[in-house]
């Protein structure tokens, strides 16, 4: 039974029609249609979906929709501020820590919180703080280069 | 995640409120609290014919209570509120909680609870372990009212539990040890999103002149269908120094206790040897926490 919620997606309340067990990911998709955020393996496994709840990364697949009508959601779309790339964005240019590119909104959003929380992490701590996020195509080196990027200029 | 079944979600401001949902669903009503691990269940088909979720992160239960005689940790805790819990970082015998804590990735930090690690009753996860080794009790309300039950009775087999039907976790609740104690934990993993191969948490209670007055030990992961504990291990080590000889006795004797499983994370002859080495490793470092 569809029910209307008001959801906070990158400062703006939309208006939307959600199953009562629809996830955050398949309503960020399928219903707000901002597909910056990616569906990987819908299970927790990969980190693709990740988006911050409150300021914290969660797995949006995971995240039941009913449970954060009260949140504020960051999704990749409200990285950049007035027209600007995020630094982590740009840093990810950068650095080319991009290849096939499917992992990159979802790593980018756990270096959010990493960085707001820590702006100056080891290599360790970078490590550690993306280990939930799954790449199949940089081997990471070139990711944690472009977060040590990122970092220089937090 | 595919719980297509469910036409409500309830989100109920106090725990009479969750009572009263689970009483009118019955069979049909789930809990939810952060949702980490609905699609686990999910996918091994244990969830089918939910047509209600409750979500009780609403009812306040995400504190951590500390006093002289116990830690009250509420249902609704993350684990990354536990994690940076001032006691769990600072004190010894709290060590295998902040091992297990290094575990899981940031997502799940942010979103796993700690009632709904528990409750999951899964042998695989590493925070009911490090639980065990404390002699931690779950707290849990229902219609008949509240009730403690000791962790090691509160898991019935894989995904079972002794909860009844109208009954949810409302916390949890470890007793601070007397005197000098020390706890550690350690988990071998193939990545950082995997469960564990095995696992391992320790408890020791020294006295005064440096001996173990009591010891417990326990391991997950794949040991079984609930974590088990090592009555052998445990008797080589009380009125031991826990020094090395006691540890590699201890190591040896784990293995009497040990009937893991084979499956595509690792066969049982690996687990086996691998129990052995993780609990020496984890009496050395509950050891030196001490120290
Ligand atoms: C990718 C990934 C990595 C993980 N890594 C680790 C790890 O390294 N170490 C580790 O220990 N764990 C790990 N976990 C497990 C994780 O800790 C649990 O999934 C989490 O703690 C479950 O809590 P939750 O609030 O999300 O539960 P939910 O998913 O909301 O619920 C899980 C189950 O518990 C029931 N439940 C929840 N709360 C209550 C309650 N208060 N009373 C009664 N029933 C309740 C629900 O009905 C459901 O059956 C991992 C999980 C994932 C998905
Ligand atoms: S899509 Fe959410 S973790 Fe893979
Ligand atoms: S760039 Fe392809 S998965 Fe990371």
């Amino acid at each position: 039974m569809k029910q209307i919620i008001e959801l906070d997606i990158n400062d703006e309340v939309h208006e939307l029609a959600v199953e009562p067990y629809d996830s955050l990911l398949r309503t960020l998709r399928d219903k707000a249609g901002m597909q910056g955020t990616k569906k990987g393996c819908d299970s927790g496994g990969c980190g693709c979906c990740t988006v911050l709840v409150d300021g914290k990364a969660v797995y949006s697949c995971m995240t039941m929709v009913m449970s954060v009508e009260d949140k504020k959601i960051t999704t990749v779309e409200g990285l950049p501020s007035e027209g600007e790339l995020d630094p982590i964005q740009q840093a990810f240019i950068d650095a080319g820590a991009v290849q096939c590119g499917y992992c990159t909104c979802g790593i980018m959003m756990a270096t959010k919180q990493l960085l707001t929380d820590n702006p100056k992490p080891t290599e360790e701590e970078i490590r550690k703080g993306i280990s939930g996020n799954l790449c199949r195509c940089t081997g990471y080196q070139k990711i944690v280069e472009a977060i040590q990027l990122a970092a220089a200029s937090y | 995640m595919a719980l297509t079944s469910v036409q409500s979600f309830y989100s109920p401001e106090d725990s009479k409120a969750v009572i009263e949902l689970l009483d009118k669903h019955e069979d049909s009503a789930l809990i939810v609290a952060g949702g980490t691990f609905l699609h686990g269940l999910v996918s091994r088909g244990l969830l089918s014919g939910i047509e209600a979720l409750i979500n009780i992160q609403k009812l306040g239960l995400n504190k951590i209570d500390i006093s002289s005689d116990a830690i009250n940790i509420g249902a609704t805790t993350l684990l990354g509120q536990l994690k940076n819990c001032p006691e769990v970082k600072e004190q010894a015998w709290l060590g295998a909680i902040k091992d297990a804590m290094e575990y899981p990735p940031t997502q799940i930090m942010n979103s796993g609870t700690v009632g709904g690690s528990i409750s999951s009753s899964c042998p695989f996860f590493d925070f009911p372990v490090s639980l065990l080794a404390l002699d931690g009790n779950v707290q849990a309300e229902g219609s008949s009212g509240s009730r403690d039950i000791p962790l090691e009775e509160f898991f019935a087999g894989l995904f079972e539990n002794s909860l009844g039907s109208n009954e949810f976790v409302t916390g949890v609740r470890i007793p601070v040890p007397a005197g000098s104690t020390t706890s550690a934990f350690i988990k071998m993993e193939t990545n950082a999103n995997d469960l564990a191969i095995i696992n391992v948490a320790v408890c020791l209670s020294m006295s005064g002149t440096g001996d173990c007055e009591q010891a417990r030990v326990f391991l997950g992961g794949g040991v079984g269908e609930s974590p088990v504990r090592s009555p052998s291990a445990e008797s080589a080590l009380v009125g031991t120094k826990v020094d090395e000889e006691a540890i590699e006795k201890a190591g040896e004797a784990v293995l009497n206790d040990l009937d893991p499983l084979s499956d595509h994370r690792a066969s049982a002859e690996y687990r086996k040897a691998m129990g052995k080495v993780l609990l020496k490793r984890a009496l050395a470092s509950a050891m030196q926490r001490l120290s």
